[in-house]
């Protein structure tokens, strides 16, 4: 009888999803939020998961974001991995699941995911198999202190297109203002320009093209172009004293502390900026002003295109079948209603927007919505080793070691041994 | 010693030689030569370590790595670490030997705390440093301040964050060497020197034909442990830069954690591995052929 | 410097010039060393807005909270803990084999021994570093990843060519005789080790064991590479998250620092002789 006993108490337990079954499971969960307020809020919902699955224990492990990226691959080679990992999609989710890391969850999630936005399931949907759900999406666009461009005469609404940047900039440093902080030592912050460049110069089409390897690749002259014109801006010396020794939360901070006037953010700097500042209240809403990526005149991409990522939650092989019911319970719309109404994302469940608090997040989910090509940062999109390459050149390029050419070719190369 | 070379009874010599010998074997083989091995027939793969490696490519992980901008970059930067080992370390390190290897109050007290920073890890030194160079509230934008001048972000500049480094590694090791060179100086035949003195001879003169030819074996040991420590150098730089700004300051180990490990390509990683151990194994054949023949 | 004084050489020439230059030279050099490392104690007792005005001189207000807001976590004593675990591991498992091996290599005259320990000696010629990638897929495979053992058996392994070298260098010196009249008098080989051998080598097992200790207790590669979860990891991988953490909070950082660089000074201090004859050892015969 135990056989059969054990098999229809697990049945059951299915079934009820209430957890009867004695045996403790413990759900491991590495994340990357570095918000202490939200992280508070993540816990407050591994606790409530908890309660309602007695014998369900969610472990929270947290890995700064840099550190993840270079821990990641070999984080998951263990056999006692994290049962849920994050992730930004991409090709470097591809490469996980050729590499038979992650576990097939379509089946569990096939009645969930109808809440969610369908593209951004299309994020973690790969061969037809969903290894993942995500949870927020994000816009990658300049946020602006307003108090300190009008110190140099400029107007936030008025910086459209590539010129109007470099022309702020110039009269920012002229008004002995630092135009823009970057956190060059994390590399990524960087190829955000040169990646936007090249959407908003060859569009999608000029992307597609590349990786047909059509033109020379990313030697076309899209991608040339896109070196030239961040080298425009790199001469005119935008970044704060030091930028390339500066990470990203730095970075972010210096822009909080408001000894720069912009910084090429991803929306959810938006909160980052706070908890980062020096005094941990950073730059308030009425003197923050998000600049979409300028346009460049004559160029192929709609202004309305844009770069930015979709990120989830990967459930690893073997991991059990709790950990996507937290993932789930984590994407339920009360939950992203509270995070969307916090202001520390724009949410993926269908409607939760409504829920967010701000004014300057509502007009980055709109912005989103508008949009009718979103394209996933690059250093994730090209998979694990090219889009490392294209943070390594990119940087370089802003360091004035590598030229517009150089990075177009060390890309190129990349891409070309392919791996 | 005769008497037992050739017995096998009651004393179980071989019982001894199967129990002792084994464990330091095993491990030794497993995870040292084994894996050096391994590494050479990886390296001629694409391969993500997932399975087994499949995707031959022979030498051209090699070829990747030979025209790796940071490649080269690590490798001189490794040859710049040998140079400041020499040129500026060694003879500080032999010079303060000399002072103190006398003894007068406070010389032992000075040799332990030069001696200090040798044994604190490196994570912790870099750390400290990388403390030391902030252009905001470190020590060095401190003393800016009092004159007035905004600091440099040492380590966020591709020309000087070297340099910077090279300046930690003088820090932290020189004390080695300083004990190496007093280890030698005490086990010094003292009545040359009282000799020499009694005959005339000035204190240089001692020094420059009786004290420094009785330390070359001892200088040439610490050109050795110089130039290995260099080849391997990792855990310094990883606190103070990563390797960057823009991937000016890796060494060979930090490019093949950078570029190797952290992206998992193991092929890639493995002829980096490949290319050092025939570097530090050409080194250490060499200098024992070339340099200590003629002990 | 308040040691100006008793650090003065008084050699034969009393206050010549050249003592004086000594002098001198000695003191920029103590200066060099012990301002980061006094600046990193001091800075750990001050605010963040005090380090930035005042780094080098005593805080104005000590700032108590940051070290023991520290030594109150458990985050700061589970890094401890496992630092130990680890370097204690490594100790005892590196002491027990080589030790076994080393015997061997001393005593028992085999054909290929001359061999075998050219073999072991290899181990001196490159860093773990180079293999790093293979060694990781091999713990791997043996199941030890994001284990004490996948980071103890490699440190181990690595340990063990300079362990053996000393402790059969040591070995030898032992008096022959009594390893024959002990054999006469049926003593097994396994029992002389046992109750001769190792009692009479405490001062190599001391020195060995100091030294296995302070690397492993230093060790950043293999453990970053081998570790995965936080709950194992060793204080050099803890510092570096804990720093990745509060990047720009220095005050706490430098206390973080100067808690974790206080064994090993302690210990250097209580064990400065073999540390020192340990680290040095390669200089007796090269």
């Amino acid at each position: 009888m135990g056989l059969f006993m054990r098999g229809f108490l697990a049945a059951a337990a299915l079934a009820l999803s209430t957890g009867l079954a004695a045996a403790q499971v413990t759900v491991k969960w590495l994340h990357i939020e570095a918000n202490p307020a939200q992280v508070k809020i993540w816990e407050e919902v591994a606790r409530d998961f908890e309660s309602k699955n007695p014998g369900v224990k969610v472990d929270m492990q947290y890995l700064e974001n840099e550190a993840y990226k270079a821990k990641a691959p070999t984080l998951l080679q263990s056999r006692d991995r994290p049962h849920i990992i994050y992730s930004w999609a991409g090709g470097v989710l591809k490469a996980q699941v050729e590499a038979g890391v992650l576990e097939d969850i379509t089946a569990q999630v096939q009645n969930f995911k109808a809440s969610l936005s369908p593209s951004a399931v299309a994020s973690f949907t790969i061969g037809g198999k969903i290894y993942g759900l995500p949870h927020t999406v994000s816009q990658v666009g300049f946020m602006a202190n307003k108090e300190l461009l009008a110190k140099a005469g400029l107007d936030a609404a008025k910086i459209l297109t590539w010129d109007d940047l470099l022309d702020a900039t110039k009269k920012l440093k002229a008004a002995g203002i630092t135009p823009i902080a970057v956190g060059g030592a994390d590399k990524w912050p960087v190829h955000f320009y040169w990646t936007h460049l090249a959407g908003r110069i060859g569009g999608k089409a000029a992307f597609d093209a590349a990786l047909r390897g059509q033109d020379g690749g990313f030697e076309a002259d899209t991608f040339q172009k896109a070196g030239e014109l961040f080298k425009q801006l790199i001469d005119l010396q935008p970044f704060q004293n030091g930028f390339l020794g500066f990470k990203s939360q730095q970075a972010i901070g210096h822009f909080g502390d408001g000894k720069a006037a912009m910084i090429l953010a991803i929306s959810s700097f938006y909160h980052t900026q706070k908890v980062f500042a020096a005094d941990k209240v950073g730059i308030s809403d009425d003197k923050l002003a998000w600049i979409n990526f300028p346009v460049v005149p004559g160029g192929k991409g709609d202004a309305t295109d844009t770069l930015g990522g979709v990120n989830g939650w990967l459930i690893t092989k073997g991991a059990p079948k709790e950990a996507v019911n937290f993932v789930m319970h984590f994407i339920s719309p009360d939950v992203q209603k509270r995070l969307a109404g916090g202001n520390f994302l724009i949410p993926t469940v269908t409607g939760a927007e409504s829920g967010l608090g701000s004014a300057f997040m509502r007009n980055i989910a709109q912005n989103i919505a508008k949009s009718k090509y979103h394209q996933n940062f690059w250093d994730q999109d090209l998979g694990p080793s090219v889009g490392r390459v294209v943070n390594d050149a990119t940087a370089e390029l802003a360091g004035g070691t590598m030229t517009p050419r150089q990075v177009a070719k060390a890309i190129q190369d990349a891409f070309k041994q392919g791996n | 010693m005769t008497a037992l070379s050739l017995r096998s009874d009651g004393s179980g010599k071989l019982t001894t030689l199967v129990l002792f010998l084994p464990p330091a074997l095993m491990l030794f083989t497993l995870f040292v030569v084994l894996p050096i091995g391994e590494a050479a027939w990886y390296s001629g793969f694409n391969w993500n370590g997932f399975g087994v490696p499949v995707n031959w490519i022979g030498l051209d992980n090699y070829r990747f790595v030979f025209g790796h901008k940071a490649f080269a970059t690590a490798f001189k930067n490794n040859l710049l670490i040998i140079a400041v080992s020499l040129l500026v370390q060694l003879p500080l390190a032999l010079a303060l030997a000399i002072i103190l290897a006398d003894r007068f109050r406070g010389a032992v007290a000075l040799r332990m705390v030069f001696f200090l920073p040798y044994i604190l890890a490196e994570i912790a030194t870099g750390l400290i440093f990388s403390f030391v160079y902030d252009g905001d509230y470190g020590l060095l934008a401190a003393i800016y301040r009092v004159f007035g001048a905004e600091a440099p972000h040492l380590l966020a500049s591709s020309t000087t964050a070297f340099p910077a480094i090279l300046l930690v590694i003088v820090w932290k090791y020189f004390g080695f060497h300083m004990m190496l060179f007093i280890a030698a100086l005490q086990g010094m035949d003292r009545n040359m020197v009282e000799a020499a003195r009694i005959d005339g001879a000035t204190r240089w003169q001692v020094l420059r034909f009786i004290v420094i030819p009785t330390l070359y074996p001892t200088i040439r040991l610490s050109v050795f442990f110089a130039i290995v420590g260099s080849l391997q150098l990792f855990d310094l730089v990883m606190p103070l830069t990563r390797g960057g700004p823009a991937d000016s300051s890796h060494t060979m180990v930090s490019f093949l954690y950078n570029f190797g490990v952290t992206r998992m390509r193991v092929g890639f990683g493995s002829a980096v591995g490949v290319i050092l151990f025939v570097v530090c194994v050409t080194f250490a054949f060499g200098y024992k052929r070339w340099i200590m023949r003629d002990e | 410097m308040s040691e100006d004084n008793a650090t003065v050489p008084f050699s034969e020439d009393g206050w010549s010039p050249a003592a004086f230059a000594k002098a001198a030279f000695l003191g920029i050099v103590l200066i060099f060393v012990v301002t980061p490392l006094i600046a990193t104690l001091l800075g750990g007792l001050k605010s963040l807005g005090e380090l930035r005005t005042n780094p080098f001189g005593l805080p104005q207000v000590w700032e108590w909270e940051n070290y023991a807001g520290i030594l109150g976590s458990k985050r700061y004593w589970q890094l401890l803990f496992n630092s130990l675990v680890i370097a204690s591991l490594t100790v005892v498992i590196t002491l027990l084999v080589a030790s076994m091996a080393a015997f061997a290599f001393a005593h028992l005259h085999f054909f290929g021994s001359r061999m075998l320990l050219n073999y072991l000696t290899m181990g001196l010629l490159f860093p773990a570093a180079t293999a790093i990638l293979p060694m990781f897929i091999k713990v791997r495979d043996l199941g030890l990843l994001d284990s004490y053992f996948g980071v103890v058996l490699p440190q181990v392994a690595f340990a063990l060519a300079m362990s053996i070298l000393l402790m059969r260098r040591f070995f030898k010196d032992l008096p022959g005789e009594l390893l024959e009249a002990a054999l006469v008098d049926g003593c097994s080989y396994i029992n002389f080790f046992r109750y001769v051998t190792l009692p009479l080598s405490r001062p190599i097992l001391a020195t060995v064991g100091t030294i296995t200790f302070v690397h492993s207790w230093n060790a950043y590669l293999v453990p970053l590479v081998m570790l995965n979860s936080d709950s194992l990891y060793p204080w050099p991988l803890g510092i570096m998250v804990y720093q990745g953490e509060y990047s720009t909070e220095w005050h706490l950082i430098l206390a973080f620092i100067t808690l974790t660089i206080l064994p090993t000074i302690l210990l250097f201090f209580f064990a400065q002789k073999h540390i020192i004859a340990g680290l040095t050892a390669g200089s007796v015969k090269g």
